[in-house]
């Protein structure tokens, strides 16, 4: 039922948030994106350059590797979810020092970018301590280049991702177990339905909202991924490492390249809007 | 039995994600030895303090701490506040413009902010905030993930309840604060919680706004460690722990607000 | 450099304002990790500081932005003083864009114990014994004999009298440049050369941790680095030697890095005057003199430079003060080796890393690959010079 009052209050409830996300998201991306198609430099004249930009970055494999691999970090997404959501299960009990489990399936959100990136580098060196487990367990006969190797390093870094994401998702999935009544799970043991099958049509239905937002998430957090590129490889070997966005946040940050940066970005941002509404026509969240 | 083999996979899965963080605390703890022995070493060689000792005189720890601890917390309220109040009527009133704004909000979500940093320091400076923690706080305050988890938070709340508070009148503010905000405490701490940790270990935004060392919270502080000159692996280590010890500490404490009691719990 | 070097800046700075009332001076310390991206917002929003600590490589990528500001007339009558090889590092398109403030030069640490194992006599004294030696410790040891900086492999070019680049093209393919690959290419088949992270950014660190773990025969590293491996591996450390950085054909030392004192471009034109008479001081000989003691670095000034702290080594000095005046024998010669002058130069610079890599580990043919890099240089370099 619509009515003024209604709407007045509700705007004001949205107001600040609102504001503020104007002023400090929609704006720096709407004038980033203009940005992308001149040749701002910080200090000279700033002239219009059209798709100059653009056509730069095509014409470099750096960029065009690094679309291509951020598209295959979307491969991540399904491992990330589930993992989270079997860690979430584990955990979601009252078992004597499940706490300090919660917590430890943490460490790798909170643990510092830099310091994963030291000691992943070190786990994967090739006489590092993960080439030492698996020469003594006979799985590999000679040290594997996990990070020198072109073709292994852009999965080795996947993995370092999806190692630091699924405590991050655990702790959302947990907060939606938690919220799951319990009275329906207990109809369910008594008509004599067994864990598996209360776990599937009851729990995972009702889990459904939050498992599209993780997933649209993981989704988005897999395109845009490259902190992990930074602290491991920046961007080797031989160029195979590199993502959309770590080349923007190469040219950006490092190089001061801002235009390119930008430009870089702004089609990121594209494939991003791309994918999220395929996303989003596929799995259209219900509304109660 | 089954409770054991539930243990060792948690025991199994833990080693693989706590062991970065093993290694730094024994390389912060340790005072003899070749940190980077092969094979590694897994425990500490003459354990003592005297690294993390080392960075409470090399840098003014406290003062990072109680920086960090200030943004963190002023992050996480407003956040809180904020994005809780915009959530609200995404998810439970209607009203013209509804679908756009949700739209706008899940804008923001798609597009990459990396590159945002510097028309936002632009736009800080403009408005006279360099040098302040709320020029820090506030470009962070709202963000679409927190507005889009509580409002799903919102929606799992049963409508007879909001309905049966309307028709004894209250006001929308009411059954905002009174009703919905306390029906949904797992779902607010656990926006809370990873905000808190995204604050604290946010480093380049603080770095680039506050111009006095020492304003600069822990996460940049820490960095003092690394210089060119007089930087011991260890020290940096000991430094790193004490840098996530706090986010630590805080999650394992935030627990019994994500976990409601499981009476009735299934076995 | 805080919080070592607080007391050398404070008193630097109330000696100054002492003798200069009315000239308030404000020293403040950055972490390196962010002073980039501190400069450019401070340029941006208009407050830049008037004297900022970089190296060449970003002087360079910052001059050519416009960002710096050229310091020829500040420098006035001090210029003589300073060590003519770091000026020239400093000038880019004829004009001088910082206050040279000290230097660093590589100096070779070897493990002793490595090199009786493998039967290496003495420290190596060019590129090709390096190798070698680098080929036989592989052989003897199984353990990696060398870390070169391959992602700096223009200026391993360089140093050996290669040029990179002639009249605007790329020359790195000649029958020369294919030898030297072919000879990395060849140590690297053999193990000599350390495989994790060979041509990262930044293998140092690599480089260094192998090092230290005992599992790598040879490191050039500047004498700061060696007072850390005093610190983190005193086991290695006790059976390390050093020795001056083998000179390559050209008469370089390898490992050369300047860090000088820059001018922002758009700093207040009033204050010039007064930002070049304290840029001065700060570098002078005795500041110079001071700061590179205290931090086993190399002055820049050339009074500075022969004092004989470096060059003198006490009694039953370890490795570390060995290296300091093993170091002050590669100073003279020592210079920042990068390619200058031309726009994006680290992309191409990364194609021809990406090449070279391929040549080394064997993937593909070493002379294809260069050819196929030189091609992309061109062909970007001419579209540049289109612009």
């Amino acid at each position: 039922m619509l009515n003024p009052m209604r709407s007045l209050t509700a705007w004001l409830f949205l107001a600040p948030a609102l504001a503020l996300l104007a002023v400090f998201s929609f704006w720096p991306v709407a004038f980033g994106s203009l940005l992308a198609f001149t040749d701002y430099s910080l200090i000279r004249e700033t002239h219009w350059v059209g798709l100059d930009n653009f056509r730069y970055i095509f014409d470099n494999e750096m960029f065009t590797t690094g679309l291509k691999n951020s598209l295959l970090f979307l491969l991540m997404v399904p491992f990330v979810q589930i993992g989270a959501l079997s860690l979430a299960v584990l955990v979601n009990n009252q078992l004597p020092g499940i706490r300090y489990f919660r917590a430890a399936f943490y460490v790798p959100v909170v643990t510092t970018v830099s310091v994963v990136g030291i000691m992943w580098g070190f786990m994967f060196h090739e006489q590092g301590a993960l080439n030492y487990v698996l020469m003594t367990m006979r799985l590999v006969g000679a040290p594997v280049g996990w990070l020198s190797n072109d073709n292994l390093a852009l999965f080795a870094i996947m993995f370092v991702t999806l190692w630091r994401g699924l405590g991050w998702y655990m702790v959302m999935y947990l907060a939606a177990l938690q919220a799951v009544p319990t009275d329906m799970q207990e109809a369910a043991i008594l008509d004599g339905a067994n864990r598996w099958q209360r776990f599937w049509k009851i729990t995972v239905p009702m889990l459904r909202p939050t498992i599209m937002i993780c997933s649209v998430l993981s989704v988005l957090a897999a395109l845009k991924a490259y902190q992990e590129v930074d602290v491991l490889t920046q961007g080797g070997p031989m160029n195979s490492t590199f993502t959309g966005l770590y080349y923007a946040y190469d040219q950006g940050l490092k190089h001061l390249k801002l235009p390119r940066a930008l430009a870089a970005s702004f089609v990121m941002s594209i494939f991003c809007i791309g994918i999220a509404l395929l996303c989003l026509r596929y799995i259209k969240p219900k509304h109660r | 039995m089954k409770t054991l083999g539930h243990y060792l996979l948690l025991c199994a899965i833990a080693v693989v994600c706590v062991f970065p963080f093993w290694w730094t605390l024994v390389t912060a703890l340790s005072t003899e030895g070749n940190i980077f022995a092969f094979p590694p070493t897994f425990w500490p060689k003459q354990p003592s303090f005297d690294n993390f000792i080392e960075v409470f005189n090399a840098i003014p720890i406290w003062s990072f701490f109680r920086n960090s601890v200030f943004i963190a917390l002023c992050t996480v309220f407003w956040k809180l506040a904020l994005c809780s109040a915009a959530a609200y009527p995404l998810a439970r009133m209607h009203f013209k413009g509804r679908k756009l704004v949700f739209g706008l909000i899940l804008a923001t979500l798609v597009l990459p902010s990396e590159v945002n940093f510097l028309v936002n320091f632009i736009t800080v400076t403009k408005l006279s905030l360099v040098d302040t923690y709320t020029g820090v706080i506030l470009p962070n305050v709202v963000t679409a993930v927190a507005i889009l988890l509580l409002k799903q938070a919102f929606e799992e709340v049963p409508q007879d309840l909001i309905d049966a508070a309307r028709v004894d009148g209250a006001s929308e503010w009411t059954i905002f604060s009174k009703i919905m905000l306390p029906l949904i405490a797992p779902w607010l701490a656990t926006v809370g919680i990873l905000t808190a940790v995204e604050a604290w270990n946010e480093y380049i935004w603080p770095s680039i706004v506050m111009s006095k060392p020492d304003e600069f919270p822990l996460s940049v502080g820490v960095l003092y460690l690394r210089g060119t000159f007089g930087s011991s692996t260890r020290v940096i280590a000991a430094g790193t722990v004490l840098t996530i010890l706090p986010t630590l500490a805080a999650f394992l404490f935030t627990q019994r607000f994500f976990m409601r009691g499981m009476d009735g719990a299934v076995k | 450099m805080k919080p070592k070097f607080t007391p050398y800046f404070e008193t630097l700075v109330k000696n100054y304002e002492a003798g200069n009332p009315g000239v308030k001076v404000e020293w403040v310390d950055f972490p390196w990790d962010i002073i980039q991206t501190k400069l450019v917002t401070r340029i941006v929003a208009g407050t830049p500081p008037a004297l900022v600590n970089l190296n060449v490589p970003w002087a360079d990528e910052f001059a050519r932005d416009g960002l710096l500001a050229p310091v020829d007339a500040l420098l006035g009558d001090a210029r003589p003083r300073y060590l003519a090889s770091t000026l020239e590092d400093l000038t880019f398109n004829g004009k001088t864009y910082g206050f040279p403030m000290y230097s660093n030069v590589a100096v070779i640490a070897y493990n002793t114990q490595i090199f009786k194992a493998a039967g290496i006599p003495h420290a190596p004294r060019d590129l090709d014994e390096q190798l070698l030696f680098a080929r036989r410790i592989a052989a003897r040891t199984g353990k990696a004999g060398l870390c070169p900086a391959l992602s700096k492999i223009d200026g391993l070019m360089m140093q050996q009298g290669l040029a990179v680049i002639k009249d605007g093209k790329a020359v790195f393919n000649s029958p020369a440049h294919i030898a030297l690959i072919a000879k990395l290419a060849e140590t690297y088949k053999d193990g000599g050369l350390l495989k994790d992270a060979l041509f990262a950014e930044d293998n140092f660190p690599a480089a260094i941790d192998a090092y230290k773990g005992g599992r790598l025969g040879m490191l050039l590293a500047p004498p700061t680095a060696v007072k850390r491996i005093e610190s983190d591996a005193k086991d290695i450390y006790a059976i390390t030697d050093v020795a001056p950085a083998p000179l390559g054909p050209t008469g370089i030392a390898d490992g050369g890095w300047l860090v000088h004192f820059a001018v922002p471009k758009n700093v207040d034109a009033k204050l010039l005057p007064a930002i070049g008479k304290f840029a001065r001081y700060l570098t002078n000989d005795a500041n110079q003199l001071a700061f590179a003691k205290q931090a086993s670095v190399y002055p820049a000034m050339a009074q500075a430079a022969n004092d004989p702290f470096f060059t003198t080594v006490p009694p039953g000095a370890g490795a570390a003060e060995k290296a300091v005046s093993a170091g002050a024998v590669s100073m003279p010669h020592s210079h920042t080796l990068y390619v200058a002058g031309i726009t994006d130069y680290d992309e191409l610079r990364r194609y021809l890393v990406k090449a070279v890599e391929a040549g080394v580990t064997g993937k593909q043919d070493v002379k294809q690959a260069l050819d196929q890099a030189v091609a992309i240089w061109n062909k970007k370099l001419a579209a540049q010079r289109s612009r």
